[in-house]
């Protein structure tokens, strides 16, 4: 994989180049495809390519952005100007730092510098991005401004730290608003008459960081802008769309879903690039059996410290608030700053207060700051300059988010570097041991299911709060009346003059969170908190994982801190816990049950086996949880618990293997057992790569086909089940992710015949993963394989098929025979 | 057999039934609800035809409700500026709505609005309700009607609820308008001055019992407020319509009070002298002509409260109050006999300390009566820490304030020098030169603005 170093002189390059040749010469392991420096990319340099201001931009925004130093345009921002004044809903599908906001902003201020009633709703996804825009805005406003009629615009950001009293103001004044799509759900759109001049000419929204609106978040979001388009036909507005996004597989798509329109997509970046070389760095095995490596933090911490101790200055993005704070203390430990000099090497993630930030940022910009270590939060467009070096602890789970992150170094000139350091996660693993697929796929698809009907729903309701609904609306894809005649059974709606009207005294959008499908939580309280002793909420759990993560006498753990959960109050959704110190950690034992309710699509595939993908119900319940021994992972005691099923409906693909093909196996029936729920660990880590979702979105299952759609499916036993009927009460290893590192063990399992292997949303409704993983069938095949077959372990890991239970147990090999099969 | 879609629904946790109202849901019929016509004769209400359709109707006079003969001196210390339409009591229109909710926003409707206004010695009041959500314009355009007849509004927090509330109804038919009201008198913030310390709340209700006196109507038989957007619900969806009927006669009640209310305040207003002899009330109609410019009027009230006998706390507060007012018009022996009166370990006797030390090193120029203030005031202030009677904040405030007024006056008292003349006249031309300080921010401790200027 590794390409030659084509070098121009520059102090820079000179510097990526010798840590490159450093690592590459420190690694001895031998194992070049495997460990140490698996790949490096050269990224060639790309020249600018402009476009020259469109001739409709009045003269004095022209010459407010000449005097800015923007004088041309990059020929993306020209053909995104121009779609959005012509009123073609934009999608701009640029890297990191191409100029996105002019794109929006040229447009959008041309609009309101000729007609002052112009009005633009702005939606970014967090309030620091809101701000930074401001700052740019307030800017162009400036050099706007004229002695006799002020400034020609007014912008303001309006969240949920806008005071009170200077919200009037905004609704009157504001021509552009800044908003966040929860405070467009929560306080906007159930207040719309109070914004009844901006809703009268609205004429463009802007969605900025389009490719987070993904997954649940984004099916919300979907039926937050169905409502904002209804309020604004009501006000008689049509708006315009200008979304923006980092690169992703389906922008247009993605886009077209959201708003339901159709959408011009801009793509071809006119801005320029220096050269980057792309290193990926996979920290040497251990112990083989087990398929340990060697800690990828402390792996990140040597990397950063070649970087940093050469004066390039450096970027850390950790994965998570825990790793941030332990490379922070690591790294500012050997890089101390001189006496009377600030500390050169900051931390950045969301917690620290805004003004912190800002320093950072600064800091960052004039080059005080040598080196910091952020979580995402600095992933999305703030501006902190250019920097040399990129290290990324963990493969941050999407290839879209890791070039968004690696644009962070070389903004436009010099040479710079990206490090992946990979974790022994499958994900990290694969992509380390696979540059091939890295550097060559397009970027993630993103999914959104806008029809899931347990938001639709939500959002119908208060869409009924907004406007009364009439039966001849459309309401994606949404049956109006039938659905309002149950809302209208359930207390929830009155039909009345035809239309049906809200009859509740709440408020339902303060009941409705866009970061959840249902709002139904536990809270975690703390009966031992601080030392004034007062309990204290710790956390929170969303419904469907709070029986596997804070059922009695669990192991819950929060911030590195170990807690044992008391006592779970069902009927209050609350959890008590208190701090222990315990040597183990929980494992809950959880019974799941699929039911086909109705298939969508069925083929017969190669195998023999057949794909399928639709509706189904997920039953679970948790019978009991078994204590798992750290760093050893014996199994040290057990548990049985009385808790109550959970029932979900939502959607899955699955795999049948056909009896031939299970017969076909030249392995015993728990061999076979276990290297079925192997590949089911390996298909689980593969959908999440192609699907760009996180591993909890999935859910996985193995159950028995069922003789005809509709009926019962069996499911894996860990014992011998009294009888083999029908209603046998089936056991499943739980796929939730505490538990993804426990061996599964069914001994004495009894065999499938033709087993049904699924993998479902772990959403009410779901959320649009079964069709596109039916459809991705032989990709998700083809990468699971890759992924078993390049693993080095001899048994199965973490990193591929799971860890191995026992020695003996040929988990992989089977898990690999059963894919030649499907993949022949 | 159930569609895929039914199947899905009943499983949804989005449509769990509301507990409250799952009881009463029936099936659902076009037309009106099933109660609307008994509840009409319950009511006595007609049926009222505009062009945007029809609603309920019910109008009644009732006796015993006198206007206030003379408006203009109350109306003055109300608002800020008297529009000429507010001094006629025929311009006045008493609003309240009965709502399906309090959360405001676009989903809550005002289903019952209830008006009235003085007419032959009696109220005459009118509600118009919404038999159904498509009754909504019609009950709209009548009230404008109303509201374009009587141009100024007289409500009970209706500045914050009701009003806005009637304007999104209004924004959300796009094409019914209301003109705004030459004047809002909401008598909710008037209330709250003048009975929050002698009642603890302002509702409606408690000042209908505690502040109008024996009344010819109770409120028998009422319906408590938050059972009323429930009342409404069950009858659209077809229960029975005797929870309904008490909302219109709670709504009656509550136009009444406010207009009882109404009068009692203009008279109280008008001539507080002769309105009352509660020391409470007169305790907080002072404090009311205080806040709004009328300090010498304000001052006579304090005495008379004071006089008539006013409860501990409220006594100390009156104190302080008229000491500042004394103290702004140069009446310094009035102003130290009420300090003298409050020494104490209170928060209000501790700043009585601190303004008697002013006044005697810089008025009086006895440094030596100051200091010797100063020191019981540090002693006093320990005594009321260790108690635990003051928040840490104060308490280190004035420990701060009081140490360096302490220093500064000892050191002086062993330079054995006599008060240095600049100083003292310095302290007292500030204080010439600010006061009088009416435009302050009423409540502002005054002390603080002596310690700030001569610490």
């Amino acid at each position: 994989m590794t390409q030659s170093l084509v070098l121009r002189p520059s102090s820079s390059l000179e510097s990526v180049r010798a840590v490159l040749e450093d690592l590459a010469a420190r690694d001895h392991s031998g194992d070049r495809e495997n460990s140490g420096l698996t790949a490096l990319q050269h990224i060639p340099a790309r020249p600018a390519e402009y476009a020259p201001m469109p001739d409709w931009v009045r003269p004095e925004l022209a010459a407010a952005y000449t005097a800015k130093g923007v004088s041309q345009l990059y020929s993306h921002q020209a053909e995104a100007a121009e779609t959005a004044h012509a009123g073609r809903n934009t999608v701009v599908v640029t890297p990191t730092a191409s100029g996105k906001t002019l794109c929006y902003n040229l447009p959008i201020l041309n609009a309101i510098l000729e007609d002052s009633d112009t009005r633009a709703l702005y939606l970014f996804p967090t309030k620091a991005l809101a701000q930074d825009q401001l700052a740019e805005l307030y800017d162009l406003a400036r050099r706007l401004e004229s002695p006799s009629e002020g400034q020609p615009f007014g912008v303001f950001t309006y969240d949920g730290d806008t005071p009170a009293d200077a919200r009037r103001a905004i609704r009157e004044r504001g021509h552009i608003v800044l908003t966040n799509p929860d405070m467009l759900h929560t306080g906007i759109l159930p207040h719309h008459t109070k914004w009844t001049r901006l809703f009268e000419n609205l004429r463009y929204i802007v969605i900025d960081e389009l490719h987070t609106c993904r997954g649940v978040f984004g099916s919300h979001l979907a039926n937050v802008l169905r409502r904002l388009r209804r309020i604004a036909r009501f006000y008689g507005s049509d708006p315009v769309f200008v979304c923006c996004s980092a690169t992703i597989a389906n922008p247009g798509s993605l886009a077209e879903q959201l708003l339901e329109a159709p959408v011009a997509v801009v793509d071809r970046n006119g801005a320029p690039a220096a050269e980057k070389y792309f290193a990926f760095w996979n920290p040497p095995v251990v112990n083989r059996f087990l398929g340990i490596r060697r800690s990828y933090i402390n792996e990140t911490c040597r990397v950063s410290r070649e970087f940093l101790g050469r004066g390039l200055q450096t970027i850390v993005f950790a994965n998570s608030r825990l790793h941030t704070e332990l490379l922070l203390t690591y790294l500012q430990n050997d890089q101390r700053p001189a006496p009377g000099q600030p500390e050169p090497v900051r931390g950045y993630r969301g917690g620290y207060l805004p003004g912190e930030r800002r320093e950072i940022e600064r800091g960052l910009r004039d080059g005080a700051i040598r080196g910091v270590v952020a979580t995402n939060a600095l992933e999305l467009g703030i501006d902190i300059g250019t920097l040399d070096a990129v290290i990324l602890a963990g493969y941050p789970g999407t290839i879209a988010a890791t070039w968004q992150r690696s644009g962070r170094a070389g903004r436009r000139t010099g040479a710079s570097c990206a490090v992946l350091v990979a974790s022994s996660s499958p994900l990290d693993q694969f992509i380390v041991r696979h540059p091939g697929y890295f550097f060559s796929s397009p970027p993630e698809h993103a999914f959104i299911q806008p029809d899931n009907l347990e938001i639709l729903l939500n959002h119908l309701k208060c869409a009924a709060f907004e406007l009364p609904l009439d039966p001849g609306e459309k309401f994606g894809s949404a049956d109006l009346p039938e659905i309002c005649a149950h809302l209208e059974r359930s207390g929830y709606l009155h039909r009345s003059g035809g239309c049906w009207h809200w009859t509740q005294e709440a408020y339902p959008a303060d009941t409705v969170s866009l970061r959840s499908v249902t709002s139904d939580n536990f809270v975690i309280v703390n009966t031992a908190a601080g030392e004034d002793g007062e309990p204290e909420i710790i956390g929170e759990v969303d419904f469907p994982s709070a029986l596997v993560i804070v059922h009695p006498k669990a192991i819950y753990l929060h911030q590195g801190q170990q807690y044992h959960v008391d006592r779970l109050d069902f009927d209050q959704r609350k959890a008590y816990v208190r701090p222990v110190n315990a040597d183990y950690y929980t494992d809950a034992v959880r019974y799941t049950q699929v039911r086909v309710l109705d298939p969508a699509e069925e083929e017969r595939v190669a195998g023999p086996a057949g794909r399928a993908h639709g509706d189904v119900l997920v039953r679970s319940q948790v019978v009991g949880f078994k204590k798992i021994k750290f760093w050893t992972n014996e199994n040290v005691g057990a548990g049985q618990l009385e808790l109550p099923e959970n029932e979900m409906h939502t959607t899955a693909y699955w795999i049948t293997l056909e009896r031939a093909l299970v017969e076909s196996l030249p392995f015993s029936v728990s061999e076979r057992q276990n290297g079925m729920l192997g590949l089911l660990y390996a298909l689980e880590s593969m959908a999440a790569l192609l699907l760009m979702c996180d591993r909890r979105d999935l859910g996985t299952a193995i159950g028995e086909r069922p003789p005809r759609p509709g009926s019962h499916a069996a499911v894996a036993t860990s014992e011998p089940a009294e009888d083999a009927g029908a209603r046998s009460v089936p056991k499943l290893r739980d796929a939730m992710p505490v538990q993804s590192q426990s061996p599964a063990s069914p001994r004495g399992a009894r065999e499938f015949f033709e087993p049904n292997l699924y993998l479902y949303d772990a959403y009410p409704g779901g959320i649009g993963f079964s069709q596109p993983l039916f459809d991705l069938h032989s990709s998700l095949l083809a990468r699971a394989r890759e992924l078993v077959a390049s693993c080095p372990c001899e048994q199965g890991c973490p990193s591929c098929v799971g860890p191995s239970p026992e020695s003996g147990v040929r988990t992989k090999q089977v898990a690999l025979a059963i894919l030649d099969c499907l993949c022949g | 057999m159930r569609s895929l879609l039914q199947d899905r629904l009943s499983r949804v946790a989005a449509l769990r039934p509301v507990p409250a109202s799952s009881a009463r849901i029936s099936g659902h019929s076009e037309g009106l609800p099933a109660a609307a016509e008994e509840l009409a004769r319950m009511v006595a209400a007609t049926p009222l035809r505009n062009s945007h359709g029809e609603c309920l109707s019910v109008r009644r006079w009732f006796d015993g409700h006198d206007c206030a003969p003379s408006l203009d001196s109350a109306l003055g210390r109300l608002l800020p500026s008297v529009p000429p339409e507010a001094l006629d009591p025929s311009e006045w229109l008493f609003l309240d709505t009965e709502t399906t909710g309090l959360a405001g926003g676009t989903g809550t409707y005002a289903f019952l609005v209830g008006l009235a206004w003085w007419d032959a010695g009696g109220l005459e009041v009118e509600q118009l309700f919404l038999r159904d959500y498509s009754e909504e314009h019609a009950v709209l355009e009548s009230l404008a009607a109303r509201m374009a007849e009587r141009r100024v509004l007289v409500t009970f927090n209706g500045r914050s609820f009701d009003w806005p509330l009637l304007e999104t109804r209004y924004r959300m038919t796009r094409r019914i308008h209301a003109s705004p009201p030459a004047a809002h008198l909401d008598l909710l913030h008037p209330a709250r001055q003048l009975w929050r310390l002698k009642l603890g709340s302002v509702r409606l209700m408690e000042l209908e019992q505690h502040v109008l006196g024996p009344l010819d109507w109770r409120r028998e038989g009422d319906i408590p407020g938050a059972l009323i957007p429930q009342a409404y619900f069950s009858y659209l969806r077809g229960g029975g319509p005797e929870a309904l009927s008490q909302v219109f006669r709670h709504n009656q009640m509550d136009l009444r009070g406010l207009a009882s209310l109404a009068a009692r305040l203009v008279a109280l207003l008008t001539d507080p002298g002769a309105a009352t002899s509660d020391a409470l009330e007169l305790y907080g109609l002072s404090r009311l002509l205080e806040r709004r410019g009328a300090p010498e009027d304000a001052r006579r009230l304090f005495e008379r409260a004071l006089a008539a006998g006013l409860p501990e706390e409220a006594d100390r507060a009156a104190r302080r109050e008229l000491a500042r007012l004394a103290k702004r018009e140069r009446d310094f022996d009035r102003a130290t006999e009420l300090w003298e009166d409050l020494l104490g370990e209170t928060r209000d006797g501790l700043d009585a300390y601190e303004q008697l030390a002013i006044y005697f090193e810089h008025r009086a120029r006895a440094p030596q009566r100051a200091l010797e203030l100063t020191r019981q005031a540090l002693a006093s202030l320990r005594a009321a820490w260790q108690c635990g009677r003051l928040p840490p904040a104060v308490y280190r405030r004035l420990r701060e304030r009081l140490s360096r007024r302490l220093e500064r006056l000892e050191g002086r008292a062993h330079a054995r020098l006599p008060a240095p003349e600049l100083f003292a006249s310095s302290g007292a031309s500030h204080a010439s030169n600010r006061h009088p300080v009416s435009s302050a921010p009423a409540g502002a401790p005054s002390s603080a603005r002596f310690g700030a200027k001569t610490g």
